[in-house]
């Protein structure tokens, strides 16, 4: 099947019950991962906007480890979805215990060890760079057949014209209305990476690694380090 | 598209000589079809990084005269609201013709432009058909033309003028040509734009996420310098921004990247009410 028979069939899987479906980009790229999840039959689909390791951000997710996957890449600040997006190209990795995920043996061994099995990670591409990832991922190892890539790959440039083109969607008039809804999570790791900055005379990139650091020595979550540093109760200049 | 039966080998200027099949004309059958293949290479390459509308629709003002055996020949493609504008053509007697064409609001490539039909008209035809513009083509020394649209199936961007200073008719072939060669243009020129548009809007978008982040880093950096909470970062911040008609994005750039010293800020903190 060409894609733009691929295209066509699924659109209409993902507007069947409503033909309005399309007229929302959130609600589209929603039923998009969910597509992929049941004709996939994996555990985990997310949508990843990114301009840059220190900013990426789940726009959609379906299935149980789509959060997962996404936040451990974030919290890790390594993975294939980092690769795929400065890469343009797709990073496939059908068997996380296997040589090739030792790319990154940090996420690998983490990803394992809440029950991702397989990750798939496809670019949202726009000449000359990307405006993020689309991250499939399974419980159970095994590649994807060449059918279902090609799907993924197709699903991918559409989420990626509905977030593009959310701005002509009539009722979102920009893609602030968009963005306002994502990422929101991350705010308080921003606020606190600028906090540390100032705090060691540092950059910002350099301050995000510190707290990365400390989240992965002390085996806590970012998020909570963050909050303790914007809720002054820890300090990195001591 | 316009009728016309001939295969690229009749295809040729008043000079043509059917009937002659030896091996010079297969030479130069050969070396036409090598223009020809050329030329429309050149008209579906418009994905290269260092794409230039002007030139391209500059090689296919030149293409076309030397394929389809013309003078002159320019290109016109709308603009944003509709209007015709002039972009190439192949000689500047060409583009004042095309001048006039435009300030008379008449003429083969505006006839072309609004009816998405191929157009042609000798000396007389156009005396009646344009006015106006007939006798600036006649002092330019044109006595044939034609014009064809830059169409993709129904979407018409433009048109493509041809003139000769004969009175010899464009045959259906060499119109047939002339719009081949203006329709695989129009669709390049389009996916070009559908790339442009496209990463246009993916940088806008690159630029909200990063503005973002980097506002929070702001706020961050303001919060510790003058041990405010980020609320109150953020009234300073954009405050700051409104009285130095900056935009937000830039301004908490600068302050995370220490072009705006913490010395400044302990100071503009000082102005706030």
């Amino acid at each position: 099947m060409d894609d733009g028979g691929r295209r066509a069939r699924i659109m209409a899987a993902v507007t069947k019950h409503d033909a309005g479906a399309g007229a929302d980009a959130g609600e589209l790229i929603q039923r998009l991962c969910w597509f992929v999840v049941n004709e996939m039959d994996l555990s985990g689909c997310a949508l990843v906007l990114m301009s840059g390791a220190d900013s990426s951000s789940m726009l959609a997710g379906a299935g149980p480890h789509a959060q997962t996957v996404t936040g451990l890449q974030m919290e890790l600040g390594e993975g294939p979805c980092l690769q795929a997006y400065n890469s343009g190209v797709p990073v496939l990795l059908p068997d996380l215990t296997a040589e090739n995920a030792n790319r990154w043996p940090t996420f690998a061994a983490a990803a394992l060890a809440v029950g991702v099995q397989a990750e798939f990670s496809l670019p949202l591409s726009v000449r000359p760079g990307g405006i993020g990832t689309l991250d499939l991922c399974r419980d159970t190892p095994g590649m994807l057949s060449g059918e279902q890539l090609a799907d993924a790959m197709v699903t991918a440039d559409i989420a990626r014209d509905a977030v593009l083109y959310q701005q002509y969607v009539p009722g979102n008039p920009d893609l602030a209305g968009l963005l306002a809804t994502v990422g929101t999570d991350r705010i308080v790791i921003h606020q606190a990476t600028g906090m540390i900055a100032a705090q060691l005379d540092e950059t910002t990139s350099n301050a995000l690694a510190r707290l990365r650091a400390a989240a992965f020595v002390s085996g806590r979550a970012m998020y909570d380090i963050a909050q303790d540093v914007v809720e002054r109760r820890v300090r990195f200049d001591e | 598209m316009n009728g016309g039966s001939g295969s690229m080998s009749e295809i040729g200027g008043p000079s043509a000589r059917p009937d002659d099949s030896g091996p010079d004309r297969q030479r130069e059958d050969v070396a036409r079809d090598t223009v020809l293949a050329r030329a429309f290479v050149r008209l579906a390459d418009t994905l290269a990084s260092d794409f230039d509308v002007v030139d391209f629709l500059q090689s296919l003002s030149a293409d076309s005269v030397e394929i389809v055996g013309a003078e002159a020949a320019g290109v016109m493609l709308a603009d944003a609201r509709g209007g015709l504008r002039l972009i190439a053509s192949s000689d500047e007697r060409m583009r004042l013709l095309e001048l006039f064409e435009l300030q008379g609001a008449q003429g083969p490539c505006l006839d072309a432009f609004s009816s998405g039909q191929a157009v042609q008209a000798n000396a007389a035809d156009s005396r009646s058909r344009w006015p106006v513009f007939a006798p600036h083509a006649s002092d330019a020394g044109f006595q044939m033309m034609c014009a064809v649209p830059l169409r993709i199936r129904t979407n018409v961007i433009g048109a493509l003028n041809l003139f000769r200073g004969t009175d010899t008719p464009f045959t259906g072939a060499e119109m047939d040509l002339a719009q081949a060669m203006a329709e695989v243009a129009a669709i390049g020129l389009t996916q070009e734009r559908a790339l442009r548009e496209r990463s246009l809007l993916a940088g806008q978008l690159q630029a909200a996420l990063n503005s973002r982040v980097v506002i929070e880093q702001a706020k961050g950096m303001l919060a510790e310098y003058l041990n405010m909470t980020m609320d109150e970062a953020f009234t300073l911040l954009r405050n700051y921004a409104r009285d130095h008609n900056r935009k937000l994005s830039e301004l908490a750039g600068d302050i995370t990247c220490r072009k705006i010293s913490r010395a400044a800020l302990v100071q503009r903190r000082g102005q706030e009410p």
